[in-house]
């Protein structure tokens, strides 16, 4: 698949982002429930805080998808100002695109403040921080390609709602995210290690050294289901993007 | 570039939903529209305007015919079209965060307008539509005729080859309107094509060169305002109070629409001394004035609803 993103992508971030930050507080409180969660940890269990942290930075950058997901929708269902840029030169791989990376300069600001947390409260190893960083991009490509995936499913903003909790839940909440996994029956770990927002927690962990303990095997799983699904949902996410530009 | 910037053919078009029986949105629709031509598409709600505007700004594939803008495949090749044409689209609205002057600055740049070309594009374009005023205050504050206005201002600042405007003056006051037909005139003078939607027939009289009505799928007529006029029967409206005394009389004179205590007959200038003739001997007042488009268009709608049932 030729990927055609054009000059107007960065035009069109730099567009988003301008709209983005005009929502202040949705950018502030959108750390909320990871504090709230650190606060618990810091009082009910203390030995788990650097899990805890590891999961805030993956949880929000999982979270991006769900913005996406609604800003898209917003824009497309409300506002009709998707068909006016895709009815232009900016290509429909550069709509998304540059969708994608104007939700996340925008909400990068948390992320970077919950990064200074851990490199201060569980400081990173070079090797750690390397694995860090790939799978903030990973889980970014899967998140975002899925929230504009989804954002295109449906006619009626209200339809839209409650997926962006489904997948907080499924992606961020209940997998090992925020907690050991450990903590789950050994029958469990597969589907854990499968799913992308837990696997790139665990991948993180594992390469700092003591956090978890699990076989090579395992790992190399985890590396490369994370690996293949954010790979994969992206270049399905652009094919769709180029393909939902025109409806049939 | 082709001199004939879109080309039409039998366009078809066919929503399915499931549950629900197939509706055909278009039925054949051909139309040609030269390049620096304005043409506007009128028709009821429903009729299919949208659909075939969509289908020729790549938004939409239809389910058979083809479409060319400018000699390139719209259907089979978007990407060699899209670049040329720029859409209002329908009860489209500006991103809210943004201001007027944001809005279309960011849009130029995003179709790969340089920095200073967009920066003055953007001025004039706001000016032209009467938005310098409001230029920094956030969309979300605007009215929504002011918002609509900044819709048009994003599209006009383009100056693309083709230009499609889906109601584009709709919730504008009287002096907006005629700004916004100024701006398209200007830009035709330069060479820019219009094709354009709406269902206020002043401004498809005042402004369109080309006229086509549309009605359930398929084109009734087409032509000039004057044209559409005598082919709804004539040019001319007699209003004759208590009209309805003379009774079949008047059906030889043209169409007759009873309207209260009115009868309005569209007659030809030819007939018309005589028919004056017949209410002044029969003491009934009587006006006589020009046929207005919203007439003809009625009377060509509705012949057609009445030969589909």
């Amino acid at each position: 698949m030729a990927l055609r993103f054009g000059g107007g992508t960065r035009a069109f971030a730099l567009t988003e982002l301008r709209v983005q930050l005009h929502e202040g507080i949705a950018i502030a409180t959108s750390m909320i429930v990871q504090v709230v969660l650190l606060i618990f940890v810091v009082i009910l269990a203390p030995s788990l805080l650097s899990y805890a942290l590891i999961g805030a930075v993956v949880y929000s950058v999982f979270q991006l998808g769900p913005r996406i997901q609604n800003e898209a929708a917003f824009i497309r269902i409300d506002h009709k100002l998707n068909e006016l840029y895709h009815a232009s030169s900016l290509t429909a791989e550069g709509y998304f695109l540059g969708l994608s990376i104007g939700v996340l300069l925008a909400y990068l600001p948390p992320v970077v403040i919950l990064l200074v947390l851990v490199e201060v409260i569980v400081p990173l190893s070079l090797l750690s921080a390397a694995v860090l960083a790939g799978v903030i991009a990973a889980v970014w490509l899967f998140t975002s390609s899925l929230g504009y995936v989804i954002s295109t499913l449906f006619r009626d903003m209200r339809a839209i709602w409650p997926y962006s909790s489904l997948l907080t839940n499924v992606f961020g909440v209940l997998p090992p995210v925020f907690y050991p996994i450990g903590f789950l029956p050994g029958y469990w770990h597969p589907i854990a290690l499968a799913i992308p927002s837990s696997a790139a927690v665990i991948l993180v962990e594992a390469a700092q050294g003591g956090l978890v303990h699990l076989a090579p095997a395992e790992l190399l799983f985890a590396g490369t289901a994370l690996s293949v699904e954010a790979i994969g949902l992206f270049a399905f996410a652009l094919y769709w993007a180029r393909r939902t530009a025109r409806e049939s | 570039m082709s001199e004939e910037a879109l080309v039409a053919v039998e366009l078809r078009k066919q929503y399915t939903t499931r549950g629900s029986p197939p509706i055909d949105a278009l039925r054949g629709v051909s139309l040609r529209i030269a390049k620096g031509e304005r043409v506007a598409l009128l028709g009821r709600n429903g009729a299919g305007k949208t659909t075939f505007l969509r289908i020729a700004s790549t938004l939409l594939v239809p389910s058979s015919g083809s479409v060319h803008v400018f000699g390139h495949d719209a259907i089979a090749d978007p990407d060699s079209v899209r670049p040329l044409l720029a859409v209002v689209p329908q009860e489209g609205k500006p991103f809210f965060h943004l201001t007027p002057r944001e809005q279309v600055y960011s849009y130029l740049r995003a179709r790969g307008f340089a920095r200073e070309s967009a920066r003055a594009q953007s001025e004039s374009a706001l000016e032209q539509m009467g938005l310098l005023e409001v230029a920094d205050r956030l969309s979300i504050t605007l009215s929504g005729g002011q918002r609509q206005r900044t819709m048009v201002a994003t599209v006009i600042a383009t100056e693309a080859p083709i230009m499609f405007l889906d109601e584009p003056t709709i919730g504008m006051d009287p002096f907006a309107r005629r700004e916004v037909w100024a701006s398209l005139r200007r830009l035709t003078q330069r060479g820019s094509t219009i094709l354009l939607t709406t269902h206020y027939l002043d401004e498809a009289e005042n402004l369109a060169q080309r006229l086509s009505i549309i009605e359930r799928g398929r084109v009734l007529v087409e032509g000039s305002g004057e044209e559409l006029k005598r082919r709804a029967g004539g040019t001319l409206r007699v209003s004759i109070v208590g009209g309805a005394r003379l009774g079949p009389e008047l059906e030889s004179f043209g169409t007759v629409v009873p309207d209260g205590e009115a009868v309005h007959v569209i007659t030809s200038p030819e007939q018309v001394q005589e028919l004056l003739g017949l209410t002044l001997r029969a003491k009934l007042p009587t006006t006589v004035g020009p046929v207005t488009l919203e007439e003809a268009f009625l009377r060509v709608v509705g012949r057609s609803i009445d030969s589909e049932g």
